[in-house]
């Protein structure tokens, strides 16, 4: 089969693979309220009530929230540089160690943000933090 | 003569694409539609094949992503600017991939079907391609870790994402074939200077916007 067929054919592929893709993303979709932490629920609300706010310098300028050095002590973890976290939203995930997950804040949005870090970290619409 | 008008080449469309990356992607980046996707489709197929036009030249356009992902590294203050910068880089290397087979003067692409199909391919796999390697390379630049259970769960928005771009680039890659007929000739006293002053005209804004915010 010469390339005027074999493109055409792969673009076609290409579009319905995509398109499938597509459909797959907004059937998965997750609206959730709270945030899953080892396991147990939490509304944003407990979150912010378990551990002080901190304001912290990122490239994006600055940004507040729960510290995620105090907080993920609070809900149980006692030993959090034993673990590594992954933070997931519906279609992302992100896995850090303990030396980047301390330096990060939880937003009232749902969205963490760490200072070192590139914005490919910055997981929002989390669902889940599991400790691994 | 020919390497330094090449090279010359590299860095005017380099310069352009990069430019365009910073100043227009970030202003598309605060409307709030998929800016990724749009830059794919009508910035970096417009360059790359444009490049690949007039030069003829296999392996140019990895230069040119080398180049515009290095001037993206310039502009630290809107979007993620490593990932960024390591997509667009490897947005070059992937359309080398992608037209290996293709003719340099594009006779398989005679008819719109065969462009608007190897626009869809070229837009998409350039997307999903520098997609997927921002995301395994950036933890590792960053210095932390890659996982690669990270990159499956995103694998479904990776491919769902690059539907924009390969779309554009369906509608993208006619259009741009179409300066074909177009026949140009710049002497190279003329060349030089203007492809050497828009680089740097392009490089003095991004830096200077740099140094300003």
């Amino acid at each position: 089969m010469g390339k005027e067929k074999i493109i055409p054919i792969l673009a076609l592929i290409v579009l319905v693979l995509s398109g499938t893709a597509t459909a797959y993303i907004y059937a998965t979709q997750v609206d959730k309220e709270t945030i899953s932490i080892n396991g147990e629920e939490y509304t944003i609300e407990q979150l912010f009530y378990l551990a002080e706010s901190k304001t912290i310098e990122t490239v994006d300028g600055e940004k507040t929230g729960a510290s995620l050095e105090e907080l993920i002590p609070k809900v149980g973890i006692a030993c959090p540089s034993c673990h590594e976290y992954t933070i997931r939203a519906a279609d992302y995930e992100k896995t850090v160690d303990w030396e980047i997950m301390r330096t990060g804040v939880l937003s009232d949005i749902k969205k963490v943000y760490f200072p070192d870090t590139p914005k490919a970290f910055w997981v929002g619409d989390i669902i889940e933090i599991e400790v691994k | 003569m020919k390497n330094l008008k090449l090279l010359a080449g590299i860095l005017v469309f380099g310069s352009l694409w990069g430019f365009s990356e910073v100043i227009i992607g970030s202003s598309i980046q605060d409307t709030g539609l998929p800016a990724g996707a749009i830059m794919t489709g009508v910035f970096a197929i417009a360059f790359l094949v444009l490049s690949r036009m007039i030069y003829r030249q296999p392996g140019m356009q990895f230069g040119i992503g080398l180049v515009a992902g290095g001037l993206r590294l310039f502009n630290p203050f809107v979007g993620c600017h490593l990932c960024s910068a390591i997509a667009i880089m490897a947005e070059g290397a992937i359309f080398e991939i992608i037209w290996y087979k293709i003719s340099l003067d594009f006779s398989e692409l005679k008819n719109v079907l065969m462009q608007g199909s190897m626009g869809i391919l070229s837009a998409y796999f350039i997307y999903i391609g520098g997609y997927i390697v921002t995301q395994i390379v950036t933890p590792i630049a960053a210095g932390a870790t890659f996982y690669v259970e990270n990159l499956i769960v995103v694998l479904p928005k990776i491919l769902s994402s690059g539907l924009i771009a390969a779309l554009i680039g369906g509608v993208m890659l006619p259009t741009i074939l179409l300066a074909k007929r177009i026949d140009i000739k710049v002497k190279d006293r003329i060349y030089y200077p203007a492809t050497l002053g828009v680089s740097a005209l392009c490089w003095f804004i991004i830096i200077g916007n740099w140094f300003l915010a």
